[in-house]
């Protein structure tokens, strides 16, 4: 979705980036949503707080709240998918094969 | 940093999940709901998590009186703290214990308790307690079934016609209804998500920053889909 957003916007997604959860994202306060989004999926209650304050100060409390809130939905959305067996159809999974090889979650799991 | 506001819509959509959980289901009482809710709770604030393939009725975690049963609060733990281990196999050994339709109302249940407890630590704020379950009997309702070949459970005829997530949960449409209307507050609406330039308002997320942080939660907790 982040490639496909992306090119449609014409900004350029940078994954490697995301998967590394460190890097150049190309999108504006990706630095500063990249260390959210991963302390949001991570134990860490001290980096998470910094993490939150950062992108409050480097945008405004609105925007943490709409991040914070899409990283609550994708705890719903990846439970739903991995409880349920969701999966791919072949050719959607065709069409990301590089977002999937640059991912790394080709061998995972809920690969199905 | 005191509270954050939290906007109207996505407040109220957390109000009625906690209630729809606290209310008689189509499968589960709301005592059965409330207590599945809690072990899913349990599982995400676990500090020492137990291993994927231990039951969490093997441990003393929870409490001795249960009204749902052994095997819904071992798949509920699983579902709320290791979700990407499941297989097949798995799902479908809860399935023939707890039921299909069941399991799928208990995924539900599940799904929408890591949506809210997640938020609440994202932003820095406690967790609501559930409210007190209500008296009723489950509906026992269904639509007409069919197999999927895109997900392990039964869905609404006809089956594949959507995406797998979004078919997933609906053999049981009150579950259906809660789920989507969390998603609709929490990332988009379904209706927008071929719009690549939405944004919810002026100075928001733009749709690339949303997807940025949806891919690397959805990578960090190693779901594939």
């Amino acid at each position: 979705m982040l490639s496909w957003s992306s090119a449609q916007t014409g900004d350029t997604a940078d994954l490697t980036a995301v998967a590394a959860g460190a890097g150049d994202t190309h999108h504006d306060h990706g630095d500063a949503l990249l260390r959210f989004a991963t302390a949001c999926a991570e134990r860490d209650d001290d980096e998470l707080a910094a993490a939150r304050q950062a992108l409050v100060d480097e945008t405004d409390e609105a925007f943490m709240v709409d991040a914070a809130a899409v990283a609550g939905n994708f705890e719903m959305m990846t439970r739903l998918a991995d409880a349920t067996g969701a999966r791919l159809p072949e050719p959607v999974l065709e069409e990301r094969a590089q977002a999937i090889g640059v991912m790394g979650v080709g061998g995972l799991t809920s690969r199905r | 940093m005191g509270n954050p506001v939290i906007r109207d819509d996505l407040a109220e959509a957390h109000r009625l999940a906690w209630e729809h959980i606290a209310s008689p289901g189509t499968w589960w009482t709301a005592a059965q709901r409330v207590e599945l809710a809690r072990t899913v709770e349990l599982a995400i604030d676990d500090d020492e998590p137990l291993p994927p393939w231990v039951g969490v009725t093997a441990s003393d975690r929870l409490p001795a009186e249960r009204v749902a049963p052994d095997a819904a609060h071992d798949i509920a733990y699983r579902i709320g703290r290791h979700a990407g281990t499941i297989t097949e196999d798995i799902a479908r050994a809860a399935m023939e214990q707890i039921g299909e339709l069941p399991y799928v109302e208990l995924c539900a249940i599940a799904s929408s308790v890591g949506a809210v407890v997640h938020f609440c630590r994202n932003i820095g704020i406690e967790v609501p307690d559930f409210p007190e379950p209500t008296e009723g009997e489950p509906t026992r309702r269904h639509p007409e079934l069919a197999t999927a070949e895109l997900n392990w459970v039964p869905v609404a005829a006809p089956a594949d016609a959507w995406a797998a997530v979004v078919q997933a949960y609906t053999a049981v449409p009150a579950e259906q209804t809660n789920t989507w209307r969390m998603a609709d507050a929490q990332y988009m609406p379904v209706a927008e998500m071929i719009h690549p330039d939405w944004m919810r308002r002026p100075g928001g997320l733009s749709r690339p920053q949303t997807e940025l942080v949806a891919a690397r939660v959805a990578q960090l907790r190693e779901c594939f889909y």
